[in-house]
């Protein structure tokens, strides 16, 4: 699960003339993009076939991003459209239907501002800007070679290209997320320095829309990316990167493993273990004492979110991560990171299950731990914004199960009728207000009645609830919690 | 009611909801319209994303059916989890601690290189094993080290081989194929690494560039008062943690050469009583011509007698504590006579005084503190004065050498010999510190003046030399020494001494068979006989050479201060002259004199002390006109003050062979030119008590050649007189003063007894209140480093700069 950062405000509008600058470079091939007839060249819309989860055939309506060579074979990095980035590949030529592509529309900009589907920094735009850089030669892009696609680096489009034609920046800026607000006024030279996730995409480009890493082998697993991570450049043409599981440092190949390997001895993340019930352990790190754990760590965990953010050091971060134990070790499963200070209420900062455990139900014991953290603090929290669409089911997930747990659990006093306030259910979960009214909300349990709010809570409703609890196995035991929050105010900054 | 009503009220949060479930639900028709009033959440999520389709099919999916269903999941990309080789790549089994884990920070840097070897590497490292053996690891920390010391600048093979701790053909293959790999790689490095951020900001936009530091905000936000202030603290503590690392380390290498020096010495005393020499003789006569360290741990710089027992002598930890005695004593009777240093002085002046004056600097102790243990010469130039001695003298290492930053007057030669009333034995005088009084066990006689040498094989031999004496001295037998309990069976019978004695007492050239006897029994003369083996010896021994002429001085001292009371102690014990009321009176009479010189001599020469005083060697040099003079008189006053005893080389030859002697001497004497120059400065500095304490103290410490203390006798008589050439000669004497307890330092560098003479300074420093004194807490260190005699013998020299930077 990964979480989403709110986009910037002013973004959406200033991306006509950004994009055009950002995408001065075109990725691609040269000579795609000088074909006579239009051929495929970045920002290309048209439907590619896909597979989708049952095994059907589709052809969703996708946007070719990059374009590299290899060995006379042209490969297509596509984004399907309406679809998230994670799903993004490397296709070839035959999965293309070239019979319905659609070339860059020349006036872009025009539709930016309405929000029509040109209006996004995407194809038709880019196109305009392609042609406009192949007539100059002076574009650095066209002496690239082969090793230059694989690297694409001088496409600056904004990742907001991704998103569909019909979706504006615009219209987030007007959306309630404080961090939006917070970058309204321009774009700052240099991404905010609270939090973890990116609130403002100015510097997005091609490079960090696409996946750069094929594969990572941590420890039995083989993990595909779902997203950029600046792992170092030369790493990225490896078709696997092998990470230690244990201090998740990145090594070239099997060989380099085996071999730091014999150096390492870490068997559990390099933190103070303060939770441990049956396999499952926490361990507690600090990103400012342990910087190399800590940005390892934040790089691995960087392919799977989108909207995290490495611009700055981890110095402000604890990290807690979540380990399963066999006879090998600690294993990583999940982490979560959190402000040592957050002036927005946030607990949690990025949070990621790694693939291989998703959908087990680790995700939501890891919500649970960070709002665990939070009654032992006595403060209720959030999670930094904007959330990611796993994010976003698995909070839900989490804060109605919670509350639904409350509210079914409230016995009638004498007979009265039970009630409770939304600050008290706040108080009791930790939750923060406005996540408890937004999940009343989204679970339709708030009604207006004779004058007055009320809770209803459906036969539907509880059913639901029920047997989804009773496939909710794991959960968090505070009694087996042993922390102690710190007052970071008083250590300096950080 | 309308609709407006319905809408008004917003959401409380304080307000209790009540809950209705199941059949008690109303019917909520009506309401449906209101659930506007209540204002929709944001998701939190980025608009764009929160339309995508699997996330839209998965929400509606939820709500339908109040679970999750399979194919309505959001899809990811796979991942596997079936890497077959994985137990053969994490070796091992880790058991779960039953504690919970607990990190400690420090504990997470290993030194392990962070290169990491690629197949591409093995192939090598199997090409070379085949010459030489490499391991993995061993590789790893050569690239490792290569990587990390280039840039974008390879390093070159020189400065890998500086890096390399290998061989040469090793280094050589390893930097070659590193340096190919290095340019086939992609990367700026063969240790992947994130890329950092350049100071310019060109890599604001670069994605690849990640953990900035944050520096911008959050330096200095609060208050930058506060930052600065703590930044120069921590500089400070930063420094300050360096030093002191710097001396501990000092102090590492000191205790080893302590330890080393205790090992040897215990090899030596073994050696020693295994060989049998019980008394030292064997020790004494190796010793010869040996260079200073050894002399210094020679036995010979006992000074107390009654302290002293017969292996005491030999070792030097004896030495050592017999020493710090001396200094307590002379620190209590410092205090019950604090004020009359200054008459003593002008005794001093006219007896001989074994010691010089150790004047201690601030900085010199500082060099003390720091090098002590260390053997490091400090680049000193031989002082003119010296200069002559050392052409006849093999004393190298001996030999005074110059101090940086001192300036030193040259020497006035001429006048030395002159010191002598008579001609004639000017020329003894020259040969009087090389040779002393000897007798030998068989044939059981003495045969007059003699030095030992050590020939081939370890043989001594015996130069003798003629002197007037000669007839006199034959008919000393030993026996006649060994009746003596107090005095020490060997003296140092120097012609001057000899000739001083007596023309302090009769002017005489010739000395008679009892004068001589009587000045052996007062320690005034020294007279080496070696050793017996027999315990009966022992008492003998006890009171060697160097004892008695310790003890002559320590009367004098005692008569000039009360510092130099305790020696006094020491000396009347081993003479059974004196009694400590009789020193008493007449230092206070001595007090008086001096003060009246002193008087006279401020007044004319006050500008002169303190330069002199910085600069010692120079008035060494002038003193010696003085001191030539003094004889005569100084011989009478002698003779009327019992306490003198000891008779005082002239300060020429205190300036100039103090070297010698101690050569010649060998741990049998030690030479007392400094004797000389303590009383002097006592008197020049009477006013500083302080710092004639110090003086006094190392007189004391150093066992005084009995032939230098004639001349001190004599030139003492002449300043005591408070005419107006008692003022200058006492300028000279402070000058020959100052100069003399360099030469001396050099010679006893092993004298244990500086450091409780220097003790004994800083008690009097701190006593008398005198600024000139060194702070009382450096001398202390130094005293403390002394606490070995071997110690001192090692810092030796850093001594001797001490004594003269002495103002």
């Amino acid at each position: 699960m990964a979480e989403v950062v709110s986009p910037v405000p002013g973004a959406g509008r200033r991306e006509p003339g950004e994009v055009g600058r950002a995408r001065g470079p075109p990725v691609a091939d040269p000579g795609a993009a000088l074909s006579p007839q239009g051929e495929i060249i970045e920002g290309c819309r048209l439907p590619v076939l896909r597979r989708n989860q049952d095994n059907e055939d589709e052809w969703p309506l996708a946007e070719i991003l990059s374009v590299k060579d290899i060995s006379g074979r042209k490969l297509f990095y596509v984004h399907y459209i309406d679809f998230n980035k994670r799903l993004d590949e490397w296709v070839t030529h035959e999965r293309l239907d070239l019979k319905k592509i659609q070339f860059p529309k020349k006036e872009a900009k025009t539709p930016t501002k309405n929000g029509l589907p040109g209006s996004r920094p995407g194809s038709p735009e880019r196109e305009v800007k392609r042609k406009v850089e192949v007539v100059s030669p002076a574009t650095p892009v066209p002496s690239e070679t082969a090793p230059a696609s694989v690297f694409p680096q001088n496409g600056a489009a904004r990742r907001a290209v991704a998103a569909q034609p019909g979706r504006k920046r615009k219209s987030n800026c007007l959306g309630t997320d404080e961090d939006s607000q917070d970058s309204s006024d321009g774009i700052p030279s240099a991404p905010r320095m609270t939090g973890s996730l990116v609130s403002d995409r100015s510097h997005d480009d091609i490079v960090t829309r696409m996946k750069n890493i094929e594969c990572i082998e941590l420890g039995r697993h083989r993990l595909k990316p779902w997203y950029f991570s600046p792992y170092p450049q030369e790493l990225t043409t490896l078709p696997v990167l092998y990470l230690c599981e244990f201090c998740l440092k990145y090594g070239r190949s099997l060989k380099c493993l085996q071999r730091h390997l014999t150096k390492c001895d870490l068997r559990h993340p390099p933190g103070n273990e303060i939770y441990r019930k049956g396999t499952i352990s926490f361990f507690e790190i600090d990103g400012r004492k342990n910087k190399s754990y800590s940005q390892n760590l934040c790089l691995l965990a960087k392919c799977f979110l989108d909207h995290k953010t490495l611009y700055y050091d981890t110095d402000p971060f604890l990290f807690y991560v979540m380990t399963e134990y066999d006879c090998k070790g600690f294993h990583i499963v999940g982490y979560f990171s959190k402000e040592k200070e957050s002036t927005e209420d946030y607990n949690v900062a990025c949070i990621l299950t790694l693939p291989p455990y998703q959908r087990r139900g680790y995700g939501k014991l890891l919500i649970e731990f960070s709002y665990e953290l939070s009654k032992v603090e006595g403060k209720t929290g959030t999670p930094e914004k904007p959330l990611s669409d796993l994010g976003l089911l698995s909070y839900r997930s989490y804060w109605s199960q919670t509350i639904l747990e409350i509210l079914m659990g409230l016995k009638s006093e004498s007979g009265e009728r039970p009630q409770i306030t939304i600050n008290e259910i706040s108080e009791i979960t930790s939750i923060k207000k406005e996540d408890v009214i937004s999940t009343l909300q989204y679970l339709n349990l708030i009604n207006y009645y004779k004058g007055q709010y009320i809770l209803t809570l459906s036969e539907d409703i509880v059913d639901g609830h029920e047997r989804a609890m009773l496939k909710r196995l794991l959960r968090i035991d505070s009694k087996c919690l042993h922390f102690t929050p710190k007052d970071w105010s008083k250590r300096g900054k950080w | 009611m309308s609709k407006l009503s319905f809408r008004a009220r917003a959401l409380d949060a304080a307000k209790p909801l009540p809950i209705y479930r199941g059949k008690d639900m109303p019917d909520l028709n009506d309401c449906v319209s209101i659930n506007r009033a209540v204002p929709q959440m944001p998701t939190g999520m980025e608009k764009e994303e929160e339309s995508e389709h699997h996330l839209q099919r998965a929400i509606s999916a939820q709500q339908v059916f109040r679970e999750k269903k399979e194919s309505m999941v959001i899809p990811v990309p796979e991942a596997e989890s079936n890497v077959n080789y994985y137990n053969r790549l994490y070796k091992g089994e880790f058991k779960q601690p039953k504690q919970f884990i607990h990190i400690q920070p420090f504990n997470l840097d290993n030194e392990q290189p962070d290169y990491d070897m690629d197949s591409e590497d093995e192939t090598l490292l199997n090409r070379l094993n085949r010459k030489m053996e490499i391991k993995p690891l061993q590789f790893e920390i050569m690239i490792d080290r290569l990587e990390k010391a280039s840039s974008n600048q390879l390093v070159t093979l020189q400065e890998a081989k500086l890096l390399l701790n290998e061989d040469d053909y090793l280094i050589k293959a390893v930097y070659d194929y590193w340096v190919r790999k290095r340019k086939n790689c992609r990367g700026p490095s063969l240790i992947p690494q994130i890329k950092q951020e350049k100071r310019d900001g060109s890599t604001n936009n670069d994605p690849y560039v990640a953990f900035r530091r944050r520096t911008e905000k959050m330096q200095t936000r609060k208050n930058r008062k506060n930052d600065e202030a703590s930044y120069e603290k921590m500089l400070k503590l930063r420094r300050e943690f360096s030093r002191a690392i710097t001396i501990l380390e000092m102090i590492k290498r000191r205790e080893k050469t302590k330890r080393e020096l205790l090992h040897l010495t215990l090899e030596v005393v073994e050696k020693r009583y295994h060989l049998g020499d019980y008394g030292g003789e064997i020790l004494n006569e190796v010793k010869i011509n040996r260079s200073e360290k050894e002399l210094y741990a020679t036995p010979a710089s006992l000074h107390n007698g009654n302290h002293h027992k017969v292996q005491e002598c030999k070792t030097k930890h004896p030495h050592h504590l017999s020493l710090k005695e001396e200094a307590s004593d002379v620190v209590r009777q410092k205090k019950k006579y604090p004020k009359k240093p200054k008459a003593e002085a002008l005794i001093t002046s006219q007896q001989p005084t074994p010691e010089t004056l150790p004047v201690i600097n601030k900085s010199d102790i500082k060099q003390y503190d720091f090098h002590s243990s260390d053997e490091d010469e400090f680049p000193q130039v031989l002082s003119p004065v010296s200069e002559p001695e050392e052409e006849n003298d093999p004393d190298g290492p001996c030999a005074f050498r110059r101090r940086a930053g001192c300036q030193y007057y040259a020497p006035r030669l001429d006048q030395a010999n002159h010191s002598c009333e008579n001609s004639e034995l000017a020329d003894l005088d020259k040969l009087r510190y090389r040779h002393c009084l000897t007798t030998l066990t068989v044939p059981r006689r003495c045969i007059g003046f003699a030095r030992r040498r050590i020939g081939r094989g370890g043989r001594v031999i015996m130069d003798r030399i003629s002197t007037e004496h000669d007839p006199v001295l034959k008919q000393i037998d030993p026996e006649m020494l060994n009746s003596f309990s107090s005095s020490s069976q060997t003296i140092d019978f120097s012609s001057n001494f000899s000739r001083t004695n007596a023309s302090s007492k009769h002017c005489e050239n010739r000395l008679s068979l009892s004068e001589i006897l009587s000045n052996i029994r007062s320690c005034r003369l020294q007279c080496f006989q070696p050793r017996l083996l027999n315990l009966q010896d022992s008492d003998s021994e006890e009171c060697t050479s160097r004892k008695p002429g310790q003890t002559v001085n320590n009367k004098r001292v005692s008569a000039a201060s009360v510092a130099l009371l305790n020696t006094s102690k020491n000396g009347i014990s081993v003479t059974g002259g004196i009694t400590e009321e009789q020193f008493q009176t007449h230092q206070q009479q001595l007090v008086q004199m001096q003060r009246q010189q002193l008087a006279q001599l401020q007044q004319k020469q006050q500008s002169q002390h303190s330069s002199q005083q910085t600069h010692p060697k120079a008035q060494g040099s002038s003193t010696s006109d003085c001191m030539s003079k003094t004889l005569d008189s100084a011989s009478a006053h002698f003779a009327a003050s019992a306490v003198v005893s000891a008779p005082v080389p002239s300060r020429s030859e205190v300036a100039k062979e103090q070297n010698t002697g101690h050569n010649n001497i060998n741990g049998v004497v030690q030479p007392s030119g400094t004797s000389k120059t303590l009383y002097s400065t006592n008197m020049a500095l009477s006013s500083s008590p302080g710092i004639s304490a110090v003086q006094l103290v190392r007189t004391v410490g150093h066992t005084t050649t009995n032939h230098l203390i004639p001349a001190l006798c004599t030139s003492s008589p002449q300043t005591l007189p408070m005419n107006n050439s008692c003022l200058t000669n006492a300028v000279h004497l402070n000058n020959v003063s100052v100069v003399s307890p360099v030469n001396v330092h050099i010679n006893t560098r092993t004298s244990a007894p500086s450091p409780t003479a220097l003790k004994l300074a800083t008690v009097a420093a701190s006593m008398d209140r005198v600024p000139k004194v060194t702070p009382s807490s450096a001398i202390s260190s130094i005293a403390r480093e002394n606490h070995e005699p071997e110690r001192l013998g090692l810092n030796g020299i850093a001594e001797t700069t001490v004594a003269m930077e002495v103002t």
